[in-house]
């Protein structure tokens, strides 16, 4: 059981060296058969994954990827759970005994599910939005970004017409905005590191 | 001219173990056992040390069917020179700056 764990690890510690360091990856690789026979595959693989982190801050493959790694997981995926959470906030409801308690109520109660659910396709084309991100496949990129783009307008009507406000409309834009500066920015570092990989991956 | 950076803790344990017979080719997983170092230490030593031109490394066919092949290493004329430097001096040994 330890030794497929093992090789998977490796399997990752490849990919965390890139093809620069293809070659010690795959010398790591031709130890792990000993590290099986010492009955210490595990503990070899985990110390490789560290050599192969160590090392991603000392090429530029390593650095996109820990950069985007951090876009995606730092910025990207907790903007999604704020998103939930402005709309869980807006979506409770007008203030008591507010104008927009008085004349929109029935808006409100009427409105919410769908538009509390939108929010949380939303949310969802967010966290798809990061993951594509990740992997640098731009053309979903693009499409899952307009779906957002779609989804946020359709919000911003909706919530401006039927509740008189656009803040949950002009949070979502700002998150939208992000979003596009951030692939915008990754697609052209990805295209600086890797010059000759294709905007769209093989299905 | 920047001073010369004295070579790790690590390095002069990987040095020591490879300049024992500098001749002879040493396989990875071999090297962890003999210096105690952990994969994690072990390969971004290697990596510094075959780069700066201390440490040159092979491919060997594997001895049994199915295996992969394996990487050997050892010293170069200049990791030699250096492995005797940091016996002799081990506070400051020349060729250590870029490597330490």
């Amino acid at each position: 059981m330890s030794a497929p764990v093992a090789r998977a690890l490796l399997s990752l510690a490849a990919a965390c060296l890139g093809e620069r360091r293809r070659e010690w990856a795959m010398a790591m690789r031709g130890e792990l058969e000993a590290a099986v026979e010492q009955g210490r595959p595990l503990a070899f693989a985990a110390g490789c994954v560290i050599a192969a982190w160590r090392e991603m801050p000392n090429h530029r493959e390593g650095r996109f990827a820990l950069a985007n790694n951090a876009l995606a997981l730092g910025l990207l995926v907790p903007m999604a759970g704020l998103q939930i959470a402005w709309a869980a906030g807006f979506y409770g409801g007008p203030v008591p005994g507010s104008v927009e308690d008085l004349y929109l109520c029935d808006a409100f109660m009427g409105a919410v599910p769908s538009l509390l659910g939108l929010s949380l396709f939303l949310c969802l084309l967010q966290l798809r939005f990061a993951w594509l991100l990740l992997e640098g496949d731009w053309l979903r990129v693009a499409a899952v970004g307009s779906l957002i783009a779609a989804a946020t307008a359709t919000l911003a009507i909706f919530t401006g017409l039927l509740f008189l406000d656009g803040r949950v409309a002009v949070l979502h834009a700002a998150a939208l905005a992000i979003d596009i500066a951030a692939s915008f920015v990754s697609a052209r570092w990805r295209g600086r590191v890797f010059p000759t990989v294709p905007a769209q991956r093989p299905c | 001219m920047p001073p010369a950076r004295r070579p790790s803790k690590q390095m002069i344990t990987l040095l020591a173990a490879l300049s024992e017979g500098a001749q002879r080719w040493r396989h990875g997983y071999d090297l962890m056992k003999e210096t105690g170092l952990r994969s994690g230490t072990l390969y971004p030593l290697l990596m510094r040390m075959t780069e700066g031109g201390l440490v040159e490394a092979e491919w060997r066919e594997p001895t049994q069917p199915g295996r992969p092949p394996r990487h050997v290493y050892r010293l170069t004329a200049a990791g030699v020179s250096l492995a005797r430097s940091v016996t002799i001096d081990p506070v400051r040994s020349p060729g250590s700056a870029a490597l330490a």
